[in-house]
C-alpha cells in the first residue's frame, strides 16, 4: 500500500501546508450497477480561516457533483475535483510562456552545457526562445534535457479533491467525506451441484466484487446492496434494463419474505470483517450455502411460425426449482448467474451450463436453461396448409420427436407466435393453451424411440 | 456507530501489524490435475492440491493456476474451515505495471552520454501513465527517455501487488492446524476441441470407412503436467464474460450453428493473434510506458516492433487403431475421456482417435433444390448440383455412435490412390438420426432449369389457380452413372400446393417434394412437373 496516497493535505492560504494523517475509516456501499457511494473519514487538524483542504486517494472514478463534505466547525465554500494527469506533455504544455532550463551535452567531447529558456508553443513541437533565438527543441536531434522547476498544482499522479473551506477557530475533528463513484460493481455468482437422480441441487452463492475505480480501498468496511437502481444515463441501455427486469427463466414470482436484512427496497450483504478492495481485484464472498434443494429436470422446446426443418433440432434442457422455504432454499437470490454442475461417471463435478437470474424473492419458480440435449431433438415437418378463408389458414404439422437415451423423456413442445384467432383442430396427443398465442404439449418419448406428434391448427385474424 | 474510537494515526500501522500476523501458506502446484474442454474455448480445471494449515488465519495462496482463469467461477473444496473471502489479483507484473506501481518510489536513473559514459543519479517516479513517466531528479523536474540520451530506471524491488502470474488466494478463518487434501476448480479460457471426420468411400459407392479425431489445443502459457483429459460434446448454454458468464463469444444464442462455428474460428484466431503480440513483449520489444513533450519529427523514434514468424505449435498424435478414446454421458451431453494420463503443454496440439467404423452404409448422389414458384430470372439457369454424402446414425447402418459436430472429409477410390472429394460440416448428431451433408459442387454435371409461373383465371367450375411448371434437363458428363436428387421445396407459401403433372412420382422429403433420378454415364435425363395452387387471395 501506497501511504502517499491517503493523505490529506490542509494548505491554508498563506501558503503554509500542513500533512495530516491517512483514512481512519472507510466505507463502501456497492450497488450492482456499477456504482458505490464511499464514505472516507480522515482526522483533520486546521488553524482558522480560509483554506483549502486537498483529499488525495479518492476514487479516480468520483462523481464531484455527489460530493459531500461534513467536519464540524467547518463551513464549505466551494469544491473541486483536479485530475489532470501529470505527463510529459502537460508539463511542457503548462510551461508555455514560463522558463526551463535546457542541459546540452557535446556528442564530441561529453561537455554539458546548461542555459534557460522560454516556451513559447507546445503545439506540433516545442518552439523556445533562448536568449535572443528562436529554436526548435531537439530539432537538431541532439541530446537534451529539460528540466522544470516545479510542477503546477493541478497536475497530479493521482485523482484530487480539494475544497476551499473556512474555520471560526482552530479545528481537530475527523472530517467525513461522501460520495458517489463508477468502477466497483458486484454480482452473485452459484454453484450450483446438481443431482438428477434424487432430484436436488446443491447452492451455493457468492458475491463477486469487481474493483476496476483505479483506487485501492484499504480496511474498508463494506456493504453491498442489491436492488435496481435507477441510473438516468446509466452505461446500459433501456433495452439491457428491461432485459436484467424481464426474466425469461423466472416462471413464478416469490412472495415470501426472509431474515435478509433490507434498506428501502434493497437487500443488503454486510461483508463481516474489514477488508481491503485493491485496484483490478475481484473479491468473492459466500453468502449462501445450501444443499438437497428440490430440483428437477426438464426438456423444452418452442416452435415460432410453421416450417420444416432439415435437421433435428436440439431440446432445452432446463433445471427446474423453486427458492421457497418449503423446497429447503427459502433464500431471495440477487442478480447474477448460475453455474450449473454435476457429477461424471467417476464422481468428479463437471460444468453443464449457465444462466442468468434476475433479483428472484423468495418463493419464486426458475427454470435455468442448462444448455442443448444432444440426445433429444425435434424435427418439425409442415405437412400442408389449406386456406378457408382471406384471414384464417389451416396448418398441418408433423414433430418427429426422438430420445436416444437410455431412458424416457417428457418433451415440452410449444408451438408459438400465432395470431389473433387460433385453435387446435386436431391433435394426436391433448395440449394445452399456454397464452393467447401459443399451445404445449408434453410429448413422451420412450427410451432409444420415437414419438411423432401430428397436429392441425387454424390461425387467422 | 460511525466511529466507534477515536483511534490515534498509529493504529492504522497497528492493525497493519495485526493483519500481518495472518499467515500466508502458498501452495505452489497441484497434484494432479483433470482439464475438460468445451467446444466454445474454455476449459474446467480441477486440481487436487495438498496444504498444511496453521491453527491462526490464513491466507492461502495457489500458484501455477492457468493465467486466463476466469475468477468468478473458482471453486474451493473440502477446505475444513470458514472461508472468509477469495480474492483474485490480475495484476501482473509487466515493464508498464512496474512503472506504474513505483509512482513515489525512489530509482536509479542510468543516462548514458555520448561517449559511452553511464552517469547514475538517484530519482523518484512522479507520474507514470501511458502518456509518459515524469521524474525528480536533483537538477528539478524531468521527463524520462524524452532527452534523446539513452536512459533506463534501476528499480530497487518490485511492488508486493505486482505478481509474475495471476494470483488466486483465500482467507479462511482460524482452524485446526494440519495438512489437508483440498480441491480447487476454475473454468479457464484458452482451451479448444473440434472434431474431424474421415470418410473413405468403397469402389461401388455404397459404404464408407469412418474415422472420427478429436483435436485438443491448449492455447494458453501454462503448460499441464499429466493430467486427465476429457472433452465434452454438445451445446451448454453460456454467457458472454461482459454479462457475468464464462464465455468469450460475443452471444451465445446463435440460432444458426453455422454462424456459431465462424464464431468460435474467429475468437480462436483472436486468440491466437494475441498471444503472437504477447511473445513479441517477450521477445526484447517490451511495451513500456512512453509519450515525450511535442518534438520535432526528427526527434527520438520508438523501435518498431517486428512480425516475429510462430513457429511454436507443435502437433502430438496419440491414437492408435485399437486404441480408442470412449465416451460416456454426461448429464445430457457425452464425454470423451482419454484413457491416459497426458501433458498439455502451452501453445500444443494433441488428436486421437475416438471412432473407427468399416463399412457403413451411405448413399451418395448429387443434390439440388429449387421452387418453381420462385423461378430465377435469368432462366434457363445452368446449375451444378452438389455431391452429397447420406447415412443414418444406426447400428443397422453399421454405425450408431454419437457424433459430436465437426468436419467430415470424404474420399473416394481414383486411378492412383484415394482422391479429396470435399468437405462439409455436420451438427452434433445424436444415435438414430439421419444425416446429410454436402460435400462439394459437381464437376461435369449440370441441371438446365426452366421454370414458368401463370394463373388461371376462375370460371364457373374451377377456382383461381396459380401454376408453376420446371422442366429440369440433367446432362451428365461423366464416365460414370449418377444419381440426383432434385428438390421442390416447399414453404409456407406454397404448402397448399398440389402436384398436377410429374414426368416421374415424387417422394415426400422433410416436407418438400423429392425425385431421386438416374442419370447414365455420357447421357441425359428429363425432370418435367407443375404445380397448382389455389389462389391467395381467394375467399
Amino acid at each position: 500500500m501506497n501511504k502517499a496516497w491517503w493523505c490529506l493535505t490542509v494548505l491554508p492560504m498563506a501558503g503554509l501546508a500542513a500533512d495530516v494523517p491517512a483514512d481512519r475509516e472507510i466505507s463502501l456501499t456497492i450497488y450492482n450497477k456499477g456504482i458505490a457511494l464511499v464514505e472516507h473519514v480522515r482526522p483533520l487538524r486546521m488553524p482558522p480561516g480560509r483554506q483549502r483542504i486537498e483529499f488525495a486517494g479518492v476514487s479516480a472514478q468520483i462523481a464531484p457533483e455527489t460530493v459531500s463534505f461534513i467536519a464540524p466547525g467547518v463551513d464549505l465554500i466551494e469544491q473541486n475535483f483536479d485530475y489532470d494527469l501529470l505527463t510529459p506533455a502537460k508539463l511542457m504544455e503548462k510551461a508555455v510562456g514560463g522558463r526551463v532550463r535546457l542541459i546540452r551535452v557535446n556528442p564530441a567531447t561529453g561537455a554539458e552545457t546548461s542555459e534557460e529558456a522560454e516556451v513559447l508553443s507546445t503545439v506540433q513541437g516545442t518552439v523556445l526562445r533562448i536568449g535572443s533565438r528562436i529554436e526548435v527543441l531537439r530539432e537538431d536531434n541532439l541530446p537534451t534535457r529539460v528540466i522544470f522547476d516545479k510542477v503546477p498544482e493541478n497536475l497530479r499522479a493521482q485523482p484530487t479533491l480539494s475544497v476551499l473551506v473556512n474555520a471560526a477557530k482552530a479545528v481537530d475533528a475527523p472530517a467525513r467525506l461522501t460520495y458517489l463513484s463508477r468502477g466497483l460493481d458486484w454480482n452473485a455468482d452459484y454453484v450450483a451441484i446438481f443431482d438428477e437422480s434424487r432430484s436436488e441441487t446443491s447452492l451455493q452463492g457468492w458475491i463477486t466484487l469487481k474493483n476496476e475505480s483505479g483506487t485501492t480501498f484499504a480496511n474498508a468496511r463494506a456493504q453491498l446492496v442489491a436492488g435496481d437502481v435507477n441510473l438516468v444515463n446509466g452505461e446500459e441501455g433501456y433495452w439491457e434494463h428491461q432485459q436484467q427486469r424481464r426474466n425469461a427463466n423466472q416462471r413464478r414470482a416469490g412472495a415470501e419474505s426472509t431474515q435478509r436484512q433490507q434498506l428501502g427496497d434493497y437487500y443488503v450483504y454486510p461483508i463481516k470483517q474489514l477488508t481491503t478492495i485493491a485496484n483490478n481485484q475481484t473479491k468473492q464472498v459466500s453468502f449462501l450455502d445450501t444443499s438437497g434443494v428440490e430440483a428437477t429436470k426438464g426438456y423444452e422446446i418452442v416452435f415460432v411460425g410453421f416450417e420444416s426443418s432439415d435437421e433435428p433440432r436440439s431440446a432445452d434442457v432446463r433445471m427446474r426449482f423453486s427458492n421457497s422455504k418449503a423446497t429447503g432454499l427459502g433464500e431471495q437470490l440477487p442478480s447474477g448467474v448460475v453455474r450449473v454442475y454435476v457429477r461424471d461417471v467417476r464422481g468428479q463435478a463437471q460444468f453443464i451450463g449457465e444462466d442468468h437470474i434476475g433479483h428472484t424473492s423468495a418463493g419464486s419458480e426458475l427454470a435455468l436453461k442448462i444448455g442443448d440435449a444432444f440426445d433429444v431433438s425435434v424435427q418439425p415437418t409442415l405437412v400442408g396448409t389449406r386456406r378457408i378463408s382471406k384471414r384464417n389458414v389451416e396448418y398441418a404439422m408433423s414433430y418427429l420427436l426422438r430420445n436416444a437415451r437410455p431412458t424416457p423423456v417428457v418433451v415440452t413442445l410449444r408451438q408459438d407466435g400465432l395470431w389473433r384467432e387460433n385453435e387446435v383442430l386436431k391433435e394426436s396427443l391433448k395440449g394445452r393453451r399456454t397464452d393467447s398465442d401459443s399451445f404445449a404439449w408434453d410429448v413422451n418419448v420412450p427410451a432409444q424411440g420415437e414419438t411423432t406428434l401430428t397436429v392441425t391448427l387454424r390461425n387467422g385474424w | 456507530v460511525r466511529w466507534p474510537l477515536l483511534i490515534p494515526a498509529l493504529s492504522l500501522a497497528l492493525g497493519v501489524a495485526r493483519g500481518g500476523e495472518r499467515v500466508e501458506v502458498i501452495s505452489p502446484r497441484a497434484d494432479s490435475v483433470s482439464v475438460t474442454i468445451y467446444r466454445d474455448l474454455f476449459a474446467l480445471i480441477t486440481e487436487t492440491r495438498t496444504v498444511d494449515l496453521p491453527e491462526g488465519p490464513t491466507t492461502l495462496s495457489f500458484d501455477g493456476v492457468v493465467e486466463t482463469l476466469l475468477p468468478a467461477s473458482a471453486v474451493v473444496a473440502d477446505l475444513g474451515r470458514e472461508l472468509e473471502e477469495r480474492n483474485y489479483d490480475y495484476e501482473q507484473l509487466t515493464p508498464r505495471s512496474l512503472m506504474a506501481r513505483s509512482v513515489g518510489r525512489e530509482v536509479l536513473l542510468m543516462r548514458t552520454l555520448p561517449g559511452g559514459k553511464v552517469v547514475r543519479s538517484p530519482a523518484t517516479i512522479v507520474s507514470a501513465s501511458d502518456d509518459g513517466v515524469v521524474l525528480r531528479t536533483g537538477d528539478g523536474t524531468e521527463a524520462l527517455r524524452c532527452s534523446g540520451l539513452p536512459e533506463h530506471v534501476v528499480f530497487e524491488r518490485v511492488p508486493d501487488e505486482l505478481r509474475h502470474t495471476p494470483r488466486l488466494s483465500v482467507r479462511l478463518a482460524a482452524g485446526p492446524a494440519g495438512r489437508r487434501t483440498i480441491r480447487l476448480s476454475y473454468l479457464a479460457h484458452g482451451f479448444a476441441w473440434k472434431s474431424d471426420y474421415v470418410a473413405r468411400l468403397d469402389r461401388r459407392a455404397t459404404h464408407v470407412d469412418l474415422k472420427g479425431w478429436v483435436t485438443l489445443r491448449n492455447l494458453t502459457q501454462t503448460s499441464i503436467q499429466d493430467a486427465q483429459v476429457q472433452v465434452v460434446a454438445g451445446r451448454p448454454n453460456l454467457l458472454n464474460v461482459e454479462d457475468g458468464g464464462s464465455s468469450l463469444l460475443e452471444d451465445n444464442d446463435y440460432y444458426d450453428e453455422r454462424v456459431l462455428r465462424a464464431a468460435r474460428e474467429d475468437l480462436l484466431q483472436l486468440i491466437l493473434e494475441e498471444f503472437e503480440w504477447d511473445s513479441e513483449q517477450y521477445d526484447g520489444h517490451p511495451s513500456l510506458l512512453g509519450g515525450c513533450f511535442p518534438v520535432s519529427p526528427a526527434g527520438p523514434h520508438r523501435l518498431a516492433s517486428e512480425d516475429i514468424g510462430l513457429e511454436l505449435e507443435e502437433v502430438v498424435v496419440t491414437g492408435l487403431r485399437g486404441s480408442l478414446i470412449g465416451h460416456e454421458p454426461l448429464a445430457d451431453y457425452q464425454l470423451y475421456r482419454l484413457p491416459w494420463r497426458t501433458d498439455l503443454r502451452a501453445q500444443q496440439t494433441k488428436q486421437a482417435l475416438f471412432l473407427a467404423k468399416r463399412s457403413v452404409k451411405v448413399e451418395r448422389y448429387y443434390s439440388s433444390a429449387m421452387d418453381a414458384f420462385h423461378g430465377s430470372e435469368d432462366e434457363p439457369a445452368l446449375e451444378a448440383p452438389l455431391l452429397t454424402l447420406a447415412f443414418d446414425n444406426r447400428k443397422s447402418s453399421g454405425l450408431g455412435e454419437p457424433l459430436p459436430e465437426g468436419i467430415l472429409r470424404l474420399f473416394e477410390p481414383g486411378p492412383a490412390g484415394d482422391l479429396f472429394s470435399g468437405e462439409g460440416e455436420i451438427g452434433d448428431t445424436a444415435v438414430n438420426e439421419p444425416v446429410e451433408v454436402a460435400l462439394a459442387g459437381a464437376v461435369d454435371l449440370k441441371l438446365d432449369v426452366r421454370t414458368d409461373t401463370h394463373e388461371r383465371e376462375a370460371d364457373s367450375e374451377r377456382a383461381a389457380l396459380d401454376i408453376a411448371t420446371a422442366e429440369i434437363r440433367i446432362e451428365n458428363a461423366k464416365g460414370v452413372p449418377v444419381t440426383v436428387e432434385i428438390r421442390q421445396q416447399m414453404h409456407e407459401h406454397n404448402a397448399n400446393a398440389a402436384v398436377a403433372r410429374a414426368s416421374q412420382r415424387p417422394m415426400r422429403k422433410h416436407g418438400d417434394l423429392a425425385w431421386r433420378i438416374r442419370v447414365p454415364a455420357n447421357s441425359g435425363a428429363m425432370l418435367s412437373y407443375e404445380l397448382h395452387r389455389p389462389q391467395t387471395d381467394a375467399d
